[in-house]
């Protein structure tokens, strides 16, 4: 009986399924991936300047990208924790800084001298209070899981997602006076940024020397998010290179136990990695408020799972990995949305997500046996 | 706090909100929960060695619980009623429910305590008798008390019906999965296709549901497979890309034409409808019924419960078989399993398109019982709802699945609105215009599914009526021994 039953299993086992699921992948990806490729490079090679376009548009996404992405491989760096709410913090920080923006009354109208400085303010603010929520967040939802099952944290996680995504549907309702009308009438209705940045054609100038057909367009708002996002990531990565505190992370990244017999304190540690990655996504959330003019309760999802995507891309818990992730995710999707739809932009997001985590969990970047599951 | 308090109390707060939020002879069935409740709680926690001594405590503290389903009717009656709405008289009602809802949880408390006295097998048996017999007269009782709770009953135990599924997936085997609507759309959808005369195919709801399921659960194995190699969140985060794929897909799938390589072999076609869906889908017919009409619930709730109690029976079956162990040992210790000679690969792969059968047929139900399909029921928040029910009852317990899955479906589906419109009601009679805007049922959901996984999780793990292992499991460093362990059953 022992035998004929672990000879039927060994039976079972001969059926190569791994291999067959891998030449399904593979099929799929040559009929629904390859194939609309091939279409898609002659579009772009038909026209380069629509491309560039697309290209300037995709690396100021890719830039907030990378700065979410920057809070999921922190955080999963030291303890290894999928931090879902993340993309909920970083739409709480956009409603933040509108708040800030309307209680400043900053409009379209506001001299450059005054609102300079003032968006650095909010941005600060913003920052500040986006870190301390993560702070808390971490500090009420995750800390007395930490040595619990690995699900038990990921849908606490989920759970602080809904409540902020709830705060951010309630916060619609904050119409006080002060606020000067940035919340409009619907409570649940996206909001709406006065355009503070400006955009007018950087390359305007090129036209005429280039004659009628130059239609590249950079605006001056393109190069201020570019420009604000990689500061933050490279003072981002001077911090955990350099520093201290810095060093005191990457060496609880590498062993929680060794680092704390080494007399690092190991709460404050995971406290300032959620700290670090909540100001990232504060300052995410006022960029791209300024850039796109909107803010709604429900941007934080996609958005964290497209930061989520690229952080695994590049290889989670590797920071410069993940800044390439994001380059690359934003990118790729600004790509889709011309190319493909717009409306398909997500699944190939996913899709993407999916083939990452199935073929090479450890990401681009990231070292072998990456996934510590 | 003493084990007789808390289980009074436990029905007492049950039956009293119940009877607060909603008016008039409700708080007869108030009663009837409290007493429930009350009853089997003290039959859990208290040896009792006559079924005299077991009634005689059950109705002292159904009795107990009763003064909170008095003081919640008498309350909404006599104080917040006059406030919403000055005309309402009808004090006659208030007091006649109060009265009834007092009587009916001594008794059946009373009834739960005497049958607990019963030596084991039989009173497990006779409580059970008792809790079906409630549920199959729930129709007439909810036509006496002119509830008219019967629209949204049928669409809770389809969820509940899923969350079963889901355990399966996330309670036994141990794979978390966030994607699961996605298999709950395809059911649907498959039955939108088939039964309707969308495509011009027009079968019989009996042969499409079968079928639903069947693509259901091969959808389970075709996405299940890619994510063979991975664990935990990578896993979890895997199965929520295919959720947001699914409705995506059958979202833009509207207008789908196929072009390879210069050959157009499929050019506009309308496969899923898009956003407006597939309408309207075929019902079901019986012969001595008729054609299942959506102005009368009765047939759909008969027909859904004879589908659950065969679920049940079916699941547990699965659970004590060969299969079931296996996903119980790999949700314990994959490698261990492996090495003991579990497939693993197989192990899951079952694990994944069984969960996903259960969730295809009640896709195909659900779809046939609207008579209408849309992307947007197969969103996120319905795949996190399925997994609040499953956690909050207990993983791995299908008597806690179905209490989660009751307590959470209910709430969302009954409790919600009718809170929300006593709330809107009070609110308008305030002066302040913020709180007049609030619409309490719609802007307070996500917060409640939030907050009830984030409280969970911190502070109970394993829900509230968990299976002994993963009690054991989750707390395994406590001091305190394990309580009702050994209780288990055994194949």
């Amino acid at each position: 009986m022992a035998t004929q039953s672990a000879r039927t299993s060994a039976g079972q086992r001969s059926i190569p399924w791994v291999l067959i699921s891998r030449i399904g992948i593979l099929i799929f990806c040559v009929l629904f991936l390859l194939v609309p490729l091939i279409g898609v490079v002659g579009e772009m090679i038909a026209n380069p300047q629509l491309l560039v376009r697309q290209l300037i548009i995709g690396l100021t996404n890719g830039a907030y990208i990378a700065l979410i992405a920057m809070g999921y491989t922190l955080v999963y760096g030291i303890v290894e924790m999928i931090n879902f709410a993340h993309g909920e913090v970083y739409m709480i920080g956009a409603f933040i800084a509108l708040t800030l923006i309307g209680l400043f009354d900053l409009t379209e109208k506001t001299p450059y001298s005054v609102r300079i400085p003032m968006l650095l303010l909010v941005l600060v603010i913003t920052m500040f209070c986006t870190a301390m929520l993560n702070v808390v967040i971490e500090r009420l939802a995750y800390r007395r899981l930490r040595n619990a099952s690995k699900l038990a944290p990921l849908i606490s996680a989920i759970g602080v997602s809904f409540v902020l995504q709830n705060v951010g549907l309630l916060w619609g309702y904050l119409r006080f006076p002060a606020m000067n009308g940035v919340m409009g009438v619907n409570a649940v209705a996206p909001k709406s940024f006065p355009s503070l940045l400006p955009n007018d054609n950087i390359l305007a100038g090129l036209s005429s020397a280039f004659g009628e057909n130059f239609k590249i367009r950079l605006a001056g708002k393109d190069l201020i998010v570019v420009i604000v996002s990689v500061s933050l990531l490279i003072a981002l990565y001077l911090f955990i290179q350099r520093t201290r505190l810095g060093k005191a992370m990457r060496a609880t990244a590498q062993d929680r136990s060794a680092a704390e017999l080494m007399g690092i304190d190991v709460n404050r540690t995971i406290s300032l990695a959620f700290l670090l990655g909540g100001a990232m996504a504060g300052a995410a959330g006022l960029l791209v408020g300024l850039y796109n003019g909107t803010a709604v309760f429900t941007m934080g999802f996609t958005a964290g799972l497209r930061s989520f995507t690229a952080a695994v891309l590049g290889g989670i818990g590797n920071i410069v990995g993940a800044m390439l992730g994001g380059l690359l995710i934003g990118l790729i999707s600004a790509l889709s949305d011309q190319y493909l739809s717009a409306k398909w932009t997500n699944a190939v997001v996913f899709g993407i997500l999916v083939i990452i985590l199935v073929l090479r969990p450890m990401g681009l970047l990231g070292e072998e046996g990456g996934q510590k599951a | 706090m003493n084990k007789t308090t808390r289980a009074w109390l436990t029905g007492g707060i049950f039956g009293g909100l119940i009877a607060l939020i909603s008016a008039g002879l409700i708080g007869f069935l108030a009663g009837i929960i409290a007493g429930m409740i009350t009853g089997l709680l003290i039959a859990q926690t208290t040896i009792l060695r006559t079924p005299f001594e077991g009634f005689r405590r059950g109705v002292q503290s159904g009795l107990i619980a009763g003064v909170f389903v008095v003081v919640g009717q008498l309350l909404r009656g006599l104080l917040i009623n006059p406030i919403i709405d000055p005309r309402h008289a009808g004090l006659q009602a208030v007091y006649t429910a109060a009265l009834g809802g007092l009587m009916l949880s001594g008794l059946v408390a009373g009834l739960f305590g005497a049958i607990n006295t019963l030596p084991v097998p039989r009173n497990r048996t006779m409580s059970l008798g008792l809790i079906i017999l409630l549920v199959i007269a729930y129709p007439w009782l909810d036509q006496l008390l002119e509830l008219r709770f019967m629209n949204e009953i049928i669409p809770v135990i389809v969820f509940v019906l899923m969350a079963l599924g889901l355990n399966i997936v996330v309670g036994y085997a141990g794979l978390l999965d966030l994607g699961y609507a996605a298999f709950f759309a395809i059911g649907a959808y498959t039955t939108g296709l088939l039964a309707s005369p969308h495509l011009g195919v027009n079968l019989s709801i009996w042969i499409a549901i079968w079928i639903a399921a069947a693509v259901a659960a091969i959808f389970g194995l075709i996405l299940g497979a890619p994510t063979l190699p991975l664990r935990g969140d990578y896993l979890a985060i895997v199965t929520l890309g295919f959720g947001e794929i699914v409705p995506i897909a059958v979202n833009n799938l509207d207008k789908l034409s196929i072009n390879i390589l210069g050959y157009n072999i499929v050019k506009d076609f309308d496969l899923t409808g898009g956003p407006k869906g597939i309408n309207p889908i075929s019902r079901p017919w019986l012969p001595f019924i008729g054609e299942f009409r959506a102005d009368s619930p009765i047939p759909w709730y008969y027909l859904i419960l004879v589908i659950m109690a065969l679920s049940i029976f079916f699941i547990m079956r699965l659970r004590d078989s060969r299969i079931g162990r296996a996903w119980m040992a790999m949700r314990e210790d994959e490698l261990a399993a492996s090495s003991m000679g579990i497939d693993i690969v197989r192990t899951k792969l079952m694990a994944f398109s069984m969960g996903a059968t259960f969730s295809g047929f009640a896709g195909a139900f659900y779809g046939s019982y609207i008579s209408a399909i849309f992307p947007s029921s197969f969103a996120f928040d319905v795949s996190v709802m399925l997994l609040c029910m499953v956690i909050l009852g207990g993983m791995g317990n299908i008597t806690g699945v179905i209490v989660g899955g009751l307590i959470i479906q209910l709430a969302d589906r009954l409790f919600l609105p009718q809170l929300s419109q006593l709330v809107q009601k009070l609110f308008e009679k305030s002066d302040i215009s913020v709180l007049k805007e609030l619409n309490f049922a719609s802007d307070f959901r996500l917060l409640l599914f939030g907050l009830t996984l984030v409280i969970m999780m911190n502070i109970r793990p394993e829900g509230l009526l968990p299976s002994a292992d993963v009690r054991a499991e989750l707390h395994d460093g406590d001091d305190e021994p394990v309580v009702g362990a050994g209780v288990k059953q055994t194949a």
